[in-house]
Order: C-alpha cells, then sequence, then structure tokens
C-alpha cells in the first residue's frame, strides 16, 4: 500500500518532475537551444528596433525601439512557448511516446499536461528573459517596471504553450502544425499592435485586433514599461489574458487526457 | 494454504468507436503465477493489458489489481506494478542511467535509494558497460533489457508484459524468459502477452487464450491440451479429392480431428492406439507429433483458423 504521505508527496512533485524530466533533456542540447531562443530576438531587436527605428523620429512620444521592445518581450515568448509544445509535445506524443510511458508511472495525465504547459511557459519566458538581458547590456532596459512586465510576459508564453497543446490535440499529422502557425500566430504576430500601434489600423480591423489574445499580452506590457495607460486597462488586459489562458488550458486538459488513456 | 488473488477481471469490456475490442473478459490471477494471454493479431491481447496496467478506459465491468479498484486506485496500483510496453517509450536524448533515474523520479523514490536501485538493476540487466550510452546506441535486444530494468525500479508487485519477446533475436529471447522465470522465483506475479504458443507453454504457468475479444478456455498449457486435443496427434496430408472419404471414416470411428488448410489434425487420446488410425488411413502419408497449444488454439476458433497461426 502507499501511504497517504507518500500519495501527497507525489501528488506534489508530479508537475516538476515533468517540468525536471524537459528541462534534462534541454541541459542535452543547450547552446543549440539557446541560439534559437535569444540570439534569434536579439537579432530582430538590432535590425527592427535599432535599425529600422532609426528612421522613426518617435513614436507614441518615444524612441521605436523603445516602443517595439516590449513587443518583442511578447512575441519571443509566444514563438518559443507555441513551438515547444506544439512540435515538441506532438513529436513526445505521437513519435517518441514519451507521455505513454510516463503514464505507466504514478504520474497522472493531469500533471503531464501541466507539467508540459508549465515546460513551454518556462522556455518561451527564458528567452524573453534573455532577451532582457541582451537589452540591459546595450543600455536598454534600467527600470525595475520590467519585473511585472516580465510576469506579464510568463502569462503569454504559458497561454501560448497551452494552445500549442491544443493544436497538438487537433492535429492528424506533422504538417498540419503549419496551419495554425501560418494562418494564425505569424499573422498575429504583425498585426497586434507590435510593429506599429494599432491606431494605425483601419476601423474595422482594429476591433478584430482586439480578439487576438497577443494584442492583450502587448497592450498589458507595453502599458507597464512605458507608462501613460490608465492601471485599470492594464488590469483589463491581464484579465483577458487570464481568462483566455485558463479557457485553453481547460480544453487542453480533457483532449489531451483523452489522448492518453483511451 | 490459499495464494491470493493479485487480478480478477470480472465483465471488462471495451469498445473502439462501434467495434468490440473486448467483450466481457472474466478471470483471475493468482498472486506469484505466470499469466499469459495468448491469442492472434488483433485478437484483443493488448487491449486487455492495457486496461489492466490502467492506459485505456473501461466501458463496463470490473477489475482488481492487488485487490484494489483500478477505477479509483489508479496513481495507487501503478505505484505497485511494472509495466514493458510494446513501444517502449524511451527517451532518446537521455542515457540508459538516465532513463532508470527519471523513471524512478516519477515514482517518487527517495534519491540514495534510487541511485542505488539504479546501478543494482543495472548489473541485473547486465547494462554497466552501457549505463552511460544514449539509448539509440543500444542494440535491440539490450534495449528490451533496459525496459525491463525500468519496470522494476519501484520494486513491482505485478508485472505486466506486453509481447515482450516481439521482434528479438533467439539469444535476446531467451534473456527475457529467463529473466521472467528469475522475477517469478522472486515471488512477483507476471502477465504477459503473446502470440507465440511455444513461448506461452514454456514461461506460462496458466494461460487465457483469446481470441476476438474473449476468452475461450482458461488452465495450464499440459491440462488444456489434455483436456481438449489429448497428447498426441498425427498429421494426414490428405489429397484435395479424397478429404470427405477419409473425414467420415474418421468419424465413423469416433475420432476428433480438426482440418486445417490440406492437413487434417487427428487428436488422439491417451488410451488411443496410433495404429488404429494409420490403419484407417493407409497410403497417405502422415506424421505423429506431441500436441501442443497451436492444437488447442485449432479447436477452439473453429474453422475461421487466422492465417498467422500456421
Ligand atoms: N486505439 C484503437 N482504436 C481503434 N481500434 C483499436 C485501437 N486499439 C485496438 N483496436 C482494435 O481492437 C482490437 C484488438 O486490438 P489489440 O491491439 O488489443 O489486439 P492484440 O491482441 O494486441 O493484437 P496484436 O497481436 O496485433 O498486438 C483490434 O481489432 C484493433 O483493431
Ligand atoms: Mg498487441
Amino acid at each position: 500500500m502507499i501511504s497517504s504521505g507518500k500519495d501527497l508527496y507525489l501528488k506534489r512533485v508530479g508537475i516538476w518532475n515533468v517540468w525536471g524530466r524537459n528541462f534534462l533533456v534541454f541541459r542535452k542540447s543547450w547552446i543549440v537551444n539557446l541560439f534559437w531562443m535569444v540570439v534569434e530576438p536579439t537579432f530582430v531587436l538590432f535590425s527592427i528596433g535599432y535599425g529600422v527605428g532609426a528612421f522613426i523620429s518617435s513614436i507614441q512620444g518615444v524612441a521605436y525601439v523603445d516602443f517595439f521592445f516590449p513587443a518583442l518581450l511578447c512575441l519571443t515568448a509566444m514563438m518559443v512557448a507555441f513551438f515547444e509544445t506544439a512540435y515538441g509535445s506532438y513529436s513526445k506524443l505521437n513519435f517518441q511516446k514519451i507521455y505513454q510511458a510516463m503514464i505507466l508511472s504514478p504520474l497522472e495525465p493531469k500533471e503531464i499536461i501541466f507539467g508540459e504547459i508549465l515546460w513551454g511557459g518556462s522556455k518561451g519566458f527564458l528567452s524573453a528573459l534573455g532577451v532582457t538581458l541582451v537589452a540591459t547590456v546595450f543600455g536598454h532596459t534600467d527600470n525595475l517596471l520590467i519585473i511585472p512586465a516580465l510576469l506579464v510576459v510568463f502569462i503569454c508564453a504559458i497561454l501560448f504553450s497551452s494552445l500549442g497543446l491544443l493544436v497538438v490535440s487537433f492535429i492528424k499529422s506533422h504538417d498540419q502544425i503549419s496551419v495554425p502557425t501560418s494562418g494564425f500566430i505569424v499573422p498575429m504576430s504583425f498585426i497586434c499592435g507590435t510593429y506599429f500601434p494599432l491606431e494605425q489600423m483601419p476601423v474595422a480591423l482594429k476591433y478584430l485586433v482586439y480578439l487576438l489574445p497577443l494584442t492583450h499580452a502587448v497592450g498589458a506590457v507595453r502599458g507597464i514599461l512605458l507608462g501613460g495607460m490608465p492601471w485599470w486597462q492594464i488590469g483589463l488586459h491581464i484579465l483577458v489574458l487570464l481568462l483566455l489562458t485558463l479557457l485553453v488550458v481547460r480544453a487542453v486538459q480533457g483532449r489531451i487526457s483523452k489522448k492518453l488513456i483511451h | 494454504m490459499e495464494k491470493s488473488v493479485a487480478i480478477e477481471a470480472r465483465g471488462l469490456m471495451k469498445r473502439y468507436d462501434n467495434d468490440v475490442a473486448i467483450g466481457a473478459l472474466n478471470f483471475e490471477v493468482l498472486q506469484g503465477e505466470c499469466f499469459g494471454l495468448l491469442g492472434p493479431n488483433g485478437a484483443g491481447k493488448s487491449t486487455a493489458i492495457r486496461m489492466m496496467y490502467g492506459s485505456s478506459l473501461i466501458d463496463q465491468g470490473d477489475l482488481f489489481i492487488l485487490g484494489l479498484n483500478i477505477k479509483n486506485s489508479g496513481r495507487e496500483i501503478r505505484s505497485q506494478i511494472g509495466v514493458v510496453p510494446t513501444e517502449d517509450g524511451l527517451e532518446t536524448e537521455l542515457s540508459v542511467r538516465e532513463n532508470l533515474i527519471l523513471f524512478g523520479r516519477y515514482h517518487g523514490i527517495e534519491k540514495n535509494l534510487l541511485h542505488r536501485r539504479c546501478e543494482d538493476l543495472l548489473k541485473l540487466v547486465k547494462l554497466e558497460e552501457y549505463a552511460d550510452h544514449r539509448v539509440p546506441e543500444l542494440p535491440v535486444g539490450f534495449r528490451q533489457r533496459l525496459v525491463f530494468a525500468r519496470a522494476l525500479i519501484n520494486e513491482p508487485r505485478i508485472l505486466f508484459l506486453d509481447e515482450p519477446t516481439l521482434s528479438l533475436d533467439p539469444s535476446a529471447r531467451q534473456w527475457v524468459w529467463n529473466q521472467i522465470q528469475n522475477e517469478k522465483a522472486q515471488g512477483r506475479t507476471l502477465l504477459l502477452t503473446t502470440h507465440d504458443m511455444e513461448e506461452a507453454e514454456k514461461i506460462c504457468d496458466r494461460i487465457a487464450i483469446m481470441d476476438r475479444g474473449k476468452v475461450l478456455a482458461v488452465g495450464t498449457p499440459r491440462e488444456l491440451i489434455q483436456r481438449l486435443v489429448g497428447t498426441q496427434v498425427i498429421e494426414l496430408q490428405v489429397p484435395r479429392g479424397d478429404l470427405q472419404y477419409y473425414l467420415s471414416r474418421l468419424s465413423s470411428h469416433n475420432f476428433a480431428f480438426q482440418v486445417v488448410k490440406q492437413q487434417v489434425n487427428v487428436h488422439l487420446k491417451d488410451n488411443d492406439d496410433p495404429q488404429r488410425v494409420m490403419n484407417l488411413v493407409q497410403g497417405i502419408s502422415l506424421t505423429l507429433r506431441q500436441s501442443g497449444l497451436s492444437d488447442v488454439f485449432f479447436k477452439l476458433s473453429g474453422h475461421d483458423v487466422r492465417d498467422e497461426l500456421i
């Protein structure tokens, strides 16, 4: 018999064991991983933020790079988190059969799913953190407001890592991942107030854009870092992010559980 | 002394979409026993064993593992069993040792104990030299040893093995068979599936013969053979046109037989004299041999014998 103490212990560590498995594997190839996680957004920071930004004297009263930086944090978190689960979890479920081995242990499907979401989110957050460090080295961020901003970036990463897993629960083959990627993620990366302010959008589109999660992440992070946004508006953006996350996590839990035990 | 029951299945049912994969499965496995589910491809062996180790949901019926109801004690059951599945799900980016340690962590085994057990298991399955090798570097047979060690990391009371010798070469097969005997000697209960009659006869104390989601018969291999087909078989190669003639001759002398393609297998009871059959079918080429489980299977499954068993 397992004692109730052991049972409690297993409950407590389940999610972290799944997270830890991913961290262990990540450490094996951290140079490659780090490259794609931080170096790529760093290039974007320099080419778009400083490069293209040099031609723009000011935007919403700040330098272009300051306007762009909050969006870059969210974009990085979104991309890394989404691809981590969309590709990574798809392969773990369908090729490597990692989850199928995990459920042979006392781990429960719920713990595997939450562990995976948390891992994808952590990875997205980690790369946004990397970008922040690069920006700090170049004297860009010197403000403690970066801490609450990164917190929102973390929520954004969790949301997109859950969305990646949601995609996994629907697609029938590996190449179908490109459908939500080119149809949703990539377009979103351009229009959610990332490279240019929402005010530039045609009116009809402007309201549509508020339905997209990235808009709220960028809105909140920019509001925190640049100031000038009433606190309730920041709060509203965060609330939308949290509600969406809850919704997606719920859906993922039901759908992926059915793939693990059927 | 009465042995206690390790696994009890009562009326287990499972449907995939509208196809019945398992229809009303009933059996008991005693503690310390090596029990085999034997049947051809698609018989429902994997579905049945997956329900037992908790990777498949049960549509109807009850299943008790070590006295615990699988419906509400899944985690507790999984902490006391070990599984060797067909798709191993090993961590290909990690080393042999890391695979074991990781799985031990999922089991919540205390660190020092886990490391000690890991080294013991590496010795047991003779993978010490490979401990730091990554999984893809292992030959298939050694990979299966690692899966074995992983299944033993929590010192399980029951070991579930789904076709443990599938795609192994003869020496790797022999290793698995020996290992199964060792685990039995340690007092563990084993439940395995196989489509290999010889394997079932060799290593199982009792078997359940399955086909199309149903158990056709349960017993020790000897008992099933004795009861259902007798100890000896005479195989007759009968020319196509003469089949009816010989079958009616055999019937009129009350011999039990089974037609498998162009071959007629005559089942002899203990007191039957083979010579009597030989006299009936003079001029036909025949072979006398000991009965095996495949004869039992042919008999049980009737005429629509599946090709892969022949
Ligand atoms: N995930 C699934 N979805 C739909 N049908 C399934 C699924 N798994 C198994 N089946 C069906 O259930 C039946 C029993 O399959 P199962 O895998 O349990 O047989 P098996 O005895 O293990 O055969 P094998 O020797 O091929 O491993 C088969 O008809 C199979 O097609
Ligand atoms: Mg099978």
